[in-house]
């Protein structure tokens, strides 16, 4: 029979619901996700510490270099503009969906899943048509007499933080939405009777009542953006890197399995500790996407 | 006030702006692409200069395009079909049992759905050249099944977390065996679930390119990757084409989806 010790040292029969029951169950899958997920990202990380020779070296030279340490500013950077500008795009727009009448907002939903569902590539390769330099985002700012050149806007960061806002804004909205929708109107109106005006009733009662919703959707967002590794070399060109694709070159051109191991650890740590600081402060959402 | 439509006074027309605005955005890239699939601009010219078939016909022309899509299609319908099975015995055991860790363990299960793909990407790589699985459609199956399987148990627990077992109990005390049970009972009324995970997984595995990029060798590949592939050489219309009839499938399969829940759901 199977026992614990108590504090005292005496021994006890453990709890009847401590027993395991349906753990047959799970078996498969654990083994399945031991074999195939942990182990090899396990022994990725540990070639970090391990190849060329045992040490820390590989993380010195990752942030001894400037070349990486501007990789790792731009992919900050972009993430962070990402979030800022959806989250600036996105309130207004979940703001309108959670009051707007039902037939207008079923039809902005559609189109929100749409683009949400639509394959990852045919999205990153039309903003590759649209923003270049004979594309039809030049062609129309020229038009209308607000440039006199075309803008370089692929090939960069601007066109990385294009592409990537469009890819994360419905990530935005969606759980935006649900928290706008939430909030009882009637605390508006409590505060609008109490005199507040306009300005204050936003500033003072919606925002912070949307405040969960934002920070959980903002530190998703900015997670995602952090790994993304499609968009930015497609829309980024060689020249600007973010470190998802820094860790692919590493293992596919350089054939280095212990810098690339080093670069996956950053990016890692970084993924998991915003999780966990997410978990901690706002609670659950679910994710998705790449 | 904030929170009324109609009391919003000009501040409606503001929102109301951005939104259809947004909205727009969103819908840009996706009419774009269409349009410029049937456009007869070699450059990708816009507005085209003429109207064509061209690009579908060397799209269907091409063997490669075919063979990728065809491949693209075998996996995700194997993936599909592990993810549901798997997903469903987890999900009994996860919903069902009790055992030490279980909320951890289920975190654990859904971590490769928050991890960055290009992780599991290079591990994952790196681990099937080791065992000559690199380049197979095997490996294929087994990545694209790591990323789907989080789908899969997160739609069946939470199905089988609504499901009231007394009802399944009840057929095996009207003398039902506990298999005849759950496959008869607990099935159909947890089947929303169950296609909700078959089309993630379809879907995860279908669209998925990044992994793709590392399992794929010359001679086998999927049509992210020839998508991929083509975009890294040049601008085709082609890819336009193919891009459309993605986004056709997307809308197919959406419409499919509300359909299919509004029926299961009465």
């Amino acid at each position: 029979m199977s026992t614990y010790s108590d504090a005292s040292g005496a021994i006890m029969p453990l709890p009847k619901a401590r027993r395991a029951t349906g753990f047959g169950g799970v078996v498969p899958a654990l083994a399945f996700v031991a074999i195939f997920f942990i182990a090899p990202v396990a022994v990725l990380l540990l070639r970090s510490v391990l190849e060329p020779v045992p040490g820390l070296g590989n993380y010195a030279q990752l942030i001894g270099s400037a070349t990486y340490l501007k990789i790792f500013a731009n992919t900050f950077i972009v993430s962070g503009l990402v979030t800022v500008i959806s989250l600036l795009i996105g309130f207004p727009v979940a703001w309108a969906l959670a009051i707007m009448p039902g037939r207008l907002t079923s039809v902005i939903f559609a189109i929100l899943l749409l683009s949400m569902w639509t394959n990852l590539l045919a999205r990153t390769y039309a903003w590759m048509v649209l923003l270049q330099r004979t594309g039809l985002i030049n062609k129309m700012l020229i038009g209308m007499g607000l440039i006199d050149k075309p803008l370089a806007l692929v090939n960069n960061l601007t066109g990385v933080t294009i592409g990537m806002t469009y890819i994360m804004l419905p990530f935005i909205i969606l759980p935006l939405y649900g928290v706008i929708k939430k909030i009882d109107p009637s605390t508006l109106q409590a505060a609008a009777l109490c005199g507040a005006n306009r300005w204050q009733c936003l500033t003072r009662v919606l925002l912070p009542l949307a405040m969960p919703g934002m920070a959980a959707g903002a530190l998703m967002v900015f997670v995602m953006s952090l790994g993304y590794f499609v968009t930015p070399s497609l829309l980024g060109g060689t020249a600007n890197m973010m470190l998802a694709e820094l860790i692919a070159q590493f293992v596919q051109s350089l054939v280095n399995w212990g810098m690339g191991g080093a670069a996956a650890l950053v990016l890692l740590v970084v993924t998991l500790s915003l999780y966990a600081v997410q978990l901690r402060f706002v609670g659950n959402q679910n994710p998705g996407g790449r | 006030m904030l929170l009324n439509f109609d009391r919003l006074g000009w501040w409606k027309y503001m929102l109301l702006t951005i939104t259809v605005l947004t909205a727009a955005f969103l819908l840009l890239p996706i009419v774009f692409i269409a349009a410029l699939s049937f456009g007869s601009s070699q450059w990708l010219i816009f507005p085209p200069p003429g109207w064509t078939f061209q690009w579908y016909s060397e799209l269907f022309a091409d063997p490669r395009w075919l063979e990728s899509a065809w491949t693209s299609f075998k996996i995700a319908v194997i993936v599909t079909i592990l993810s549901v099975l798997l997903g469903l015995v987890t999900s009994f055991g996860l919903v069902r049992g009790s055992f030490l860790f279980r909320d951890a363990l289920k975190a654990l299960f859904l971590t490769p759905m928050i991890l960055p793909v290009v992780v599991l990407a290079v591990a994952l790589y790196a681990f099937f050249l080791r065992i000559g699985l690199g380049g197979t459609l095997v490996g294929f199956v087994i990545s694209h099944l790591v990323l789907a399987l989080p789908f899969s148990i997160l739609s069946i627990s939470s199905a089988l977390e609504g499901f009231d077992k007394s009802i399944e109990d009840a057929a095996v005390l009207c003398g039902a065996s506990p298999l005849e049970a759950k496959i008869r009972v607990t099935l159909p009324a947890i089947s929303h679930g169950l296609f909700s995970a078959a089309v993630f997984s379809f879907l995860t595995s279908w669209d998925e390119v990044v992994v793709a990029i590392f399992m794929s060798s010359p001679t086998l590949q999927t049509l992210p990757v020839k998508v991929w592939a083509t975009l890294r050489q040049d601008l085709t219309p082609v890819v336009a084409a193919a891009s459309t009839l993605l986004i056709l499938l997307t809308i197919i399969l959406m419409a499919l989806v509300a359909v299919v829940r509004k029926v299961l759901k009465q």
